[in-house]
């Protein structure tokens, strides 16, 4: 038979299966998207009816993409076998798997982390030199001794160890790069720990930047301990005699050698794959949890507006409305009203309205009625404070140890109308809305309402509770009316700013993103991860009739049929497990960063039990993928060393 | 002498109903220990099924094979894979060796199979290369070596537990002239000098001359069976393919 011909046989036979698998993929994912309608639903929460959609259109563009894929890769193929020898296609399957010592891909990877130690290495000096200090606690100095000593001996072993490559050997030298890499990792990912504890005052880009290091440093510890696994098990096999040549663990080396030495890349690449997955399923609720509970905190009222006097300069322009546009549109709709609380807020001192740093911005204080009269609003006890006492509430998101701290220094509070001291019962944090709180604080002086008025009202609030929920169209009128009214952004200087909240909408189009970001981020973590396991699986099951003469030699040999299974076990539990476990290993230090950097936000909004659920939930989905696959793989790998014959 | 293997009335068939087809149909012979036997035969005689009842891979239809006493065909399942690790070595055409495995893995893989303490493996190992002259090539891997050396190497390695009986099948059939003739002046010595009892199947009259008897199979049945005898190799030589011509048919046969 010609090579066209053969060509032309394997095109039809792929296209023939191309066809059967997207009717049967249309067919399947027609069924599943009710899941994702399900889900939507919910969310929003209506109740689910089963409906059977149909869109020609769609179908033509998914049955036209993979067509055009299909004859793409097809005619790539056919031009491959046009250009094979006979020769060549009878004896593919039984060519040794080619050697992969000339690949350049680990002496790449190597300079590129040169070059990532380098840039470490001067952020590292740069912060050192800016903003080290003799009085920070020992740990923070250790981090920033760290991030320059560190990154420097890699980087020194980097250079010398590639001169004397030849006297050493690569693997050394990777050893050597691979230990500094894992020291260069830690002080890296100290930082969010040591940002939340000690406040270094390192800002968003900085810590970004820092986290961008550790991913790479990362990359490069899971390629290179991915390169260096061969070694690693060739250096156990050697190690002892008796593990050597013990039964048949020759052949199981040799089996894992052969795969790994050649697979270098692929592994790499799915271990990778595999810990961004990881993440991914845990990281997908953390942050879909977090903005649902921060919708919690956020749209507590139907309807909410509040200023912002941090672009206002003088005194006589801070505004002092009774947003009465809010009135007419209640009239105006026939909007049943519950409650409907218009009030201001203060500053302590007069003299604190000019303190415009970021990092010094004062508290504001409410007066004690305004402040049950909101709690009042949100069903809550009211609160009583002497004449000369105040009390706090705090941010829900507010560490309890930051509160305490604070109050043990703030005992008094000096105010222009005298001072007052500390309530015995001095700390609320129930969820009062978001609003209430000056920029860059996170806490609120309750103060006896004699006190408040003779203070300076900087902040204007109004906080209207309905009694039926607006409609979605109401409330976008509403929505767009307040923000011509009273603009978040009012374009220019010493005018006030607005920040104008809807229930009905914030809680509408927050789940409606939350619901995307959720679907999206667990669909990408299932698909990569699916991805990577079909490899892991296809990576084995390609092999079958190389593995078919090899397990057949065995049996030739008198190697018992049950010792053959576990031979199959044990190559199969490596194969899948050492992608697996090192990207496990590597996604618990980078979630733990990533938790650690939002462990407030995740205490306040999603809480610890909440998160531990989702956590067990996604390890669940993970074992259960993990399981079928290695089952199916196991079942199929098993069928295909079976004997032809009637004994073998 | 010993009487090693015994084959009482062997028959095997392959399918099942109308379309049977007999691949054995009524062997019997027996092998002296320390003998050289040589099996010839066209191809489809079933030189190589009868290898394989021999040698446990396949189960004979009917009749009997005692093996040191030992009817093989009455093993049970579970022992068979013993029983062969035990006391048979196999030489295959295409060698059977491991690619993933060096040559001194391949001949240590048939010791650590049969349980040889770890410490005793690498000096028998080399041991058994030094006899067979592939000491240097003991590092390297299958594929870095010549089809000569990889025979070898499948010859220490199924000869290193000194089994009862040593299957070859056509092991010179992957091989040079050159190549052959070196191996089965090794196969030849293993006989003598170490006293194996060799089975040999083979289609080619130079390699069968090296046995000290042949037999030789046509339809699936024992057509005639010679013996070396006294005779030189070369005599042994013309009488083998003496055979060869007869069984390939007179004048009457054509028509």
């Amino acid at each position: 038979m010609e090579q066209k011909t053969i060509g032309l046989l394997f095109f039809s036979e792929t296209f023939f299966l191309l066809i059967l698998s997207v009717s049967v993929g249309i067919l399947l994912g027609m069924i599943v998207s009710q899941f994702i309608t399900a889900m939507l639903l919910a969310s929003f929460g209506k109740p689910y009816a089963f409906s059977w959609a149909f869109f020609p259109d769609t179908v033509l563009m998914t049955v036209g993409f993979f067509v055009v894929c299909q004859i793409l890769v097809g005619i790539g193929n056919v031009r491959i076998l046009n250009k094979s020898r006979i020769i060549e296609l009878m004896t593919a399957n039984r060519q040794n798997e080619k050697p992969l010592h000339k690949s350049r891909w680990m002496p790449m990877i190597c300079i590129f982390y040169g070059i990532l130690l380098l840039w470490m290495l001067e952020v590292g000096a740069v912060k050192y030199y800016f903003y080290f200090d003799s009085r920070h606690p020992l740990p923070v100095k250790l981090m920033y001794w760290g991030n320059i000593v560190f990154p420097s001996l890699t980087l020194l072993w980097g250079i010398t160890g590639a001169f004397l490559r030849r006297k050493t050997g690569f693997s050394r030298y990777l050893c050597g790069l691979l230990a500094g890499a894992v020291m260069t990792a830690i002080p890296t990912f100290s930082i969010a720990k040591l940002e939340n504890t000690y406040f270094l005052g390192y800002d968003a880009p900085t810590l970004n930047q820092y986290l961008m290091f550790g991913i790479a440093d990362i990359l490069f510890i899971i390629s290179t301990i991915i390169y260096l696994s061969n070694e690693a098990l060739l250096y156990w096999k050697e190690s002892k005699v008796s593990r050597k040549y013990h039964n048949t663990n020759l052949f199981l080396f040799g089996q894992l050698s052969s795969k790994l030495v050649t697979n270098t890349k692929t592994m790499t690449i799915i271990c990778v794959t595999l810990t961004f997955s990881i993440c991914l399923f845990v990281i997908a609720p953390v942050l879909t949890g977090w903005s649902l509970g921060y919708l919690d905190s956020r749209a507590v009222y139907d309807i909410q507006i509040s200023s912002r006097y941090n672009n206002v300069y003088e005194v006589e322009n801070l505004p002092d409305t009774d947003y009465d546009e809010i009135t007419d549109f209640i009239e105006k709709n026939q909007i049943a009203i519950e409650d409907d609380l218009i009030f201001s807020e203060y500053l302590p001192k007069r003299d604190s309205f000019h303190q415009r740093v970021k990092y010094d911005f004062p508290p504001l204080a409410i007066a004690l009625k305004d402040y049950n009269a909101v709690r009042e609003m949100l069903g809550y006890e009211p609160v009583i404070l002497k004449s000369d006492e105040f009390a706090t509430h705090w941010h829900r998101a507010a560490d309890v140890k930051d509160i305490e701290d604070y109050i043990a220094v703030h005992s008094l509070l000096e105010t222009d109308t005298g001072t007052l001291k500390l309530s015995e019962n001095p700390v609320f944090q129930e969820p009062v809305g978001e609003s209430i709180y000056n920029l860059y604080t996170d806490v609120v002086y309750i103060i006896p309402d004699k006190a408040a008025q003779a203070l300076l009202p900087v902040q204007r609030n109004r906080f209207v509770m309905t009694k039926r929920p607006l409609s979605f169209k109401t409330a976008e009128a509403l929505e767009q009316l307040l923000a011509s009214t009273y603009p978040e952004d009012p374009g220019k200087d010493n005018l006030p700013g607005y920040s104008t909240t809807i229930h009905t909408t914030e809680v509408n189009r927050t789940i409606a993103l939350n619901f995307i970001l959720k679907a999206s981020l667990i669909y990408s973590a299932v698909v990569l991860m699916v991805m990577c396991l079909t490899v892991l699986a296809l990576q084995q099951l390609l092999d079958a009739e190389k593995y078919h003469y090899r397990f057949s030699v065995l049996r030739k040999m008198g190697v018992e049929e049950k010792e053959l299974n576990i031979l199959v076990l044990k190559q199969l539990g490596v194969w899948f497990g050492l992608p697996i476990a090192t990207a496990i290993a590597v996604a618990i230090v980078v979630i733990s960063y990533f938790l650690q950097s939002v462990s407030a936000e995740i205490s306040a909004y999603i809480g610890c039990r909440a998160l531990m659920r989702q956590t067990g939930i996604t390890v669940g989905i993970f074992a259960l993928l993990l399981g079928c696959y290695f089952l199916s793989t196991w079942l199929l790998f098993q069928r295909s060393i079976r004997g032809s014959s009637n004994r073998l | 002498m010993k009487e090693i293997l015994k084959l009482n009335h062997i028959q095997k068939y392959y399918g099942n109903g109308g379309n049977v087809t007999k691949a054995i149909q009524d062997i019997s012979f027996s092998v002296q220990e320390g003998e050289l036997v040589g099996i010839m035969g066209a191809s489809g005689s079933g030189k190589t099924t009868l290898l394989n009842c021999i040698s446990t891979i396949d189960m004979v239809s009917a009749g009997h094979i005692y093996l040191d006493g030992t009817d093989i065909t009455e093993i049970k399942e579970k022992q068979i894979a013993r029983f062969r690790r035990e006391n048979l070595g196999f030489i295959f055409q295409d060698f059977n060796l491991l690619d993933t495995l060096t040559i001194s893995e391949n001949i240590a893989l048939a010791l650590t199979i049969n349980k040889v303490p770890a410490g005793k493996i690498d000096g028998r190992v080399r041991e058994m290369a030094g006899k067979l002259n592939i000491m240097d090539i003991l590092d390297k891997y299958p594929y870095q070596v010549s089809g000569g050396q990889k025979q070898r190497c499948a010859c220490a390695r199924a000869i290193i537990n000194q089994p009862k009986l040593i299957l070859a099948d056509e092991p010179t059939g992957a091989l040079d002239s050159h190549s052959s003739q070196m191996l089965l002046s090794t196969i030849q010595s293993i006989n003598e000098e170490l006293g194996a009892t060799i089975l040999m199947v083979t289609h080619d009259a130079f390699s069968a001359s090296y046995a000290s008897r042949i037999l030789f199979l046509r339809d699936g049945a024992i057509f005639t069976e010679i013996r070396k005898g006294s005779d030189s190799r070369k005599i042994f030589f013309e009488k083998i393919l003496d055979v060869l011509t007869m069984m390939g048919g007179g004048l009457s046969d054509v028509r």
